[in-house]
């Protein structure tokens, strides 16, 4: 169960995540995101005997796994880190179809370890980047297919303006959030005794969840989910 | 058998059995057909490729890549390939390292507490192509 990874996070979410389901991620910088997801995942295969794949196109695995441990989070031998740096330093960028690339590692890993069930992308956004598709809509509707089929529950990290954009404007041309079975947003907000990170779950297809912005906190323990940002406040 | 001399028998076996005197004659819509067996071929075993030409030389993914497509015209993806290198690395059949001057990219080579069994597994590897032309004799 994913609800139970993080604490307090079964008191937004009722039910647990659907497996297969693509989730979404995003904020802005300084949100969590990677943690988020990399905590979620990790604690995931810690009570359940699955392998998970995490994918991160801009940062190097040693320094993703540095910034983990500062904030608490461990790993476990059933969560693969995979990163671009070599195939990057070694190739322009325009050589890389970086989608097929992306869907191949999948590949592997998944002939490798038959119970490869979880996996997470670091990030959506160099995945757009770096993408020379004339048709970026329409390769990431079967990129999500493709994750659809092989019955993976997906963890997309994307990166988005600061907080406090309007839904409607941050919304408009944006097929991810469409495609997408969920989508929980993070973000920071400017308060009385200074800036607090929030979680809202803005949509979880099939399973009913809270609304509202909740904080999060990251301690010795790694991230909590500590109640309403505004009761709170 | 040295590993080096394991292509040489390779490319007599197929020349012997194949005849690439004759390849070179047939149709294009031939040749498209026999390209994709070879790519199947490729493909279905690239790490005895991948092992085979880092077993002459170490080398990096592109290089890899570059080289298994100079001499067998397959080209392999580098999803399939970095993970398998990766891959190789953990379980301490390749060492990596990276080069001066160059932090940047990493040289794959063969373990040399693994070369013996490498060398085997090429062996192996080509008495299996040996062994597939005999059925067509049938």
């Amino acid at each position: 169960m994913f609800r139970d990874t993080i604490k307090g996070l079964d008191k937004i979410i009722e039910e647990d995540i659907p497996k297969g389901s693509i989730i979404l991620v995003t904020g802005a910088e300084g949100t969590l995101k990677s943690s988020l997801v990399f905590g979620m995942i990790s604690r995931y295969l810690e009570k359940n005997n699955e392998f998970g794949l995490y994918v991160t196109l801009e940062q190097t695995k040693e320094s993703h796994m540095k910034n983990m441990e500062s904030m608490g989070l461990t790993t476990n031998c059933a969560l693969h880190m995979f990163d671009y740096s070599d195939m990057r330093a070694e190739w322009k960028d325009n050589e890389l179809d970086i989608i097929k690339v992306t869907e191949e590692i999948i590949d592997f890993y998944r002939c490798k370890q038959e119970k490869l069930t979880v996996f997470a992308l670091d990030s959506l956004n160099a995945l757009c980047s770096l993408s020379n598709e004339p048709n970026f809509r329409r390769s990431l509707y079967y990129f999500f297919s493709n994750l659809r089929d092989k019955g993976l529950t997906s963890f997309l990290i994307m990166e988005t303006p600061l907080s406090g954009t309007s839904i409607l404007a941050y919304d408009t041309g944006r097929p991810e959030h469409f495609l997408a079975d969920g989508v929980i947003e993070l973000g920071l907000i400017e308060a009385a005794e200074g800036v607090k990170r929030y979680i809202q779950i803005r949509k979880m297809r099939g399973v009913n969840h809270r609304m509202e912005k909740n904080q999060l906190v990251v301690g010795k323990q790694g991230l909590s989910v500590i109640g309403s940002i505004y009761r709170s406040n | 058998m040295k590993i080096g001399g394991l292509i040489y028998v390779m490319l007599k076996v197929i020349e012997k059995e194949l005849n690439l005197n004759e390849i070179e004659n047939i149709s294009e819509l031939e040749n498209e057909e026999y390209n994709k067996f070879v790519d199947r071929i490729v493909k279905a075993n690239k790490e005895i490729f991948v092992l085979y030409v880092l077993a002459n030389k170490p080398m990096c993914g592109y290089d890899v890549i570059k080289e298994i497509f100079l001499r067998t015209h397959v080209f392999l993806n580098q999803g399939t390939v970095y993970p398998l290198l990766y891959s190789l690395e953990e379980e301490g059949i390749l060492c990596a390292e990276f080069t001066r001057g160059n932090m940047r990219s990493k040289l794959y080579s063969i373990a040399i507490e693994q070369s013996e069994t490498i060398q085997k597994k090429i062996e192996l590897f080509v008495k299996a192509v040996e062994f597939i032309p005999n059925f067509f004799k049938w």
